[in-house]
């Protein structure tokens, strides 16, 4: 899986690219932290080219919302897939995050 | 009503060591990992009663800064509220729920957790859904459910027209259970059955877990001496090890077999007393075989390490396996029943092995035979299973039961319990 990040003022946006799974989810947990440590508090991951994720994917994506909510920030996600999104609601964390349709939008909602 | 201050009251009505009820192995990693977390202020433990002599036993303040998980962890209070196949235990829980004023609960059962009779078992099971309509935040973790459960290798349904009636009522008992705010499941199939049959709109999946976090890759090899065929669990309903024996004595009998032991690690199926007792005077010719009796916690990593094979002779599924789990996290190989729910759990989660068809004694012994006769094998097939294991630990499964209680908090009306940046007011872990 390849992974692009990019600052969008102080937010971190992470794209994960093919499939998110227990091999490849370090290197987002990685980004995570090097966002965290970087003193950013809020995070978007972009699924837009995430085809499928496991059980291992999504506990670092709730890792990564948990620590940017000790740090009074937030982790919004956008651009699920529909496969992705069924993941999302077939454990209910979908309920969980805070999740948009477009990057635009997720960014929007942290200015509010 | 549920009250609070700063962070989450969880109560957790389960079995738990040294209770020897089913499911008790996974209460204790849940509970230890449940303590751990910011958010929980406490554990409120409502548990089953314990024989004479036996009480549980969680580490004070003080004590559990010696503790791998450090400094900090949350209290747990513990509340004996009932008993294994008695008619009352759904309003003595209730009542105990009332009186610890949690403000979430978690039901940690299957469908056999409250007791082996029909009438008991089902009466339990009537406990989330009081509770909820009490007013507390209620998640039921169902570690099997009643379509895919093999009555009769379970200990129910002695005859067909019994099966039936068995079966409706199991029906019945199933919209009570989800007559909680949400039912966990550990497996997507588990999943969409509830929601296709009962239309079930507050099902969710929350993956098994595994018991260990995840750690430097562990020994594949057993220590020297007799290879260890290990089976861990409780027996007699629907793990049961007639066949294994039989496999044994065919393994023994091989030319130029390596020295080997069978172990029997755990005790009876509480629905099935006097099972092991049984089976170890009828197999008492047989050189090799021990029987452990009940494994204490801080026994079960030798038991594993020293095995050179885990065999899991179900007869019948009842979800995922936290013994696979177990052995997986130790890197150990398995020698796996062909039945095919089990198959299609076991592979989704990663988990590979040796399969066998249920009850033949030839098929199993040939597939521990593949294990142990080719040392690189078992060594690839522990490390795989060594690798699923590290996948999700059940610290992380914890997170989204949390999560999922926040939500409902919110959905109530109640405060939001997001992580701090303090561990509250406990203190702990920097």
């Amino acid at each position: 899986m390849k992974m692009k990040w990019r600052l969008i003022g102080k937010i971190a946006v992470l794209e994960p690219i093919g499939r998110f799974d227990a091999h490849n989810a370090p290197a987002v947990a990685e980004a995570l932290t090097e966002a965290r440590n970087s003193s950013l508090k809020d995070a978007i991951v972009n699924l837009e080219q995430v085809n499928f994720l496991d059980s291992t994917a999504l506990a670092t994506l709730v890792q990564g919302m948990k620590h940017c909510r000790q740090l009074g920030g937030d982790l919004h996600l956008c651009c699920l897939q529909q496969p992705v999104r069924i993941i999302f609601e077939l454990t209910r964390l979908d309920k969980a995050f805070d999740i948009y349709e477009t990057e635009a939008e997720a960014l929007h909602a942290f200015a509010g | 009503m549920p009250t609070s201050d700063s962070g989450l009251r969880v109560a957790v009505v389960t079995t738990h060591p040294p209770g020897k009820g089913s499911l008790n192995e996974y209460a204790f990693h849940f509970v230890r990992y449940l303590r751990t977390k910011p958010e929980v202020r406490e554990v409120v433990l409502l548990a089953d009663e314990l024989p004479a002599g036996q009480r549980y036993h969680f580490a004070t303040a003080e004590e559990d800064c010696e503790l791998e998980e450090g400094c900090g962890l949350a209290p747990v209070r513990v509340e004996t509220c009932w008993r294994f196949n008695a008619l009352n235990n759904a309003p003595r829980i209730l009542a105990a729920v009332r009186q610890a004023r949690p403000d979430a609960v978690l039901f940690n059962v299957q469908f056999a957790s409250f007791g082996s009779g029909k009438v008991s078992g089902a009466l339990g099971l009537t406990a989330p859904a009081l509770v909820k309509l009490a007013g507390y935040p209620t998640i039921v973790l169902l570690h099997n459910i009643m379509e895919t459960v093999d009555l009769k290798s379970a200990g129910f349904g002695a005859n067909p027209l019994m099966e039936r009636v068995i079966r409706l009522s199991g029906n019945i008992v199933t919209r009570f259970v989800l007559a909680a705010d949400l039912v966990a499941l550990t497996i997507p199939k588990y999943v969409e059955i509830l929601a296709g049959k009962y239309r079930a709109q507050n099902v969710l999946l929350a993956p098994h877990g595994s018991f260990e976090q995840a750690s430097a890759a562990p020994d594949l090899d057993p220590p020297p001496g007799p290879l260890q065929i290990m089976t861990f669990g409780k027996f007699g309903t629907y793990k049961r090890i007639e066949t294994l024996i039989e496999a044994f004595r065919i393994l023994l009998a091989r030319p130029g077999s390596p020295p080997l032991e069978l172990v029997i690690a755990g005790t009876d199926s509480p629905n099935a007393a006097g099972y092991l007792a049984g089976l170890q005077a009828q197999s008492a010719d047989l050189p090799g075989i021990r029987f452990t009796g009940y494994v204490a916690e801080e026994e079960v990593p030798r038991i594993f390490r020293e095995a050179a094979v885990a065999v899991f002779p179900y007869t019948s599924t009842t979800g995922s396996s936290g013994v696979l789990h177990q052995a997986g996290s130790y890197g150990k190989a398995a020698v796996l029943p062909k039945i095919g729910d089990f198959a299609e759990v076991i592979t989704e989660e990663g988990y590979t092995g040796e399969f066998f068809e249920p009850g033949n004694a030839a098929s199993l012994a040939a597939a521990i035979a593949r294990v142990i006769d080719d040392p690189e094998h078992r060594r690839a097939l522990g490390r795989q299973n060594f690798i699923a294991s590290s996948g999700l630990p059940i610290a992380d499964v914890v997170d989204w039961y949390l999560l999922h209680f926040e939500e409902l908090r919110r959905s109530r009306g109640g405060f939001e319990t997001r992580p701090t940046k303090q561990r509250g007011a406990r203190g702990g872990k920097p």
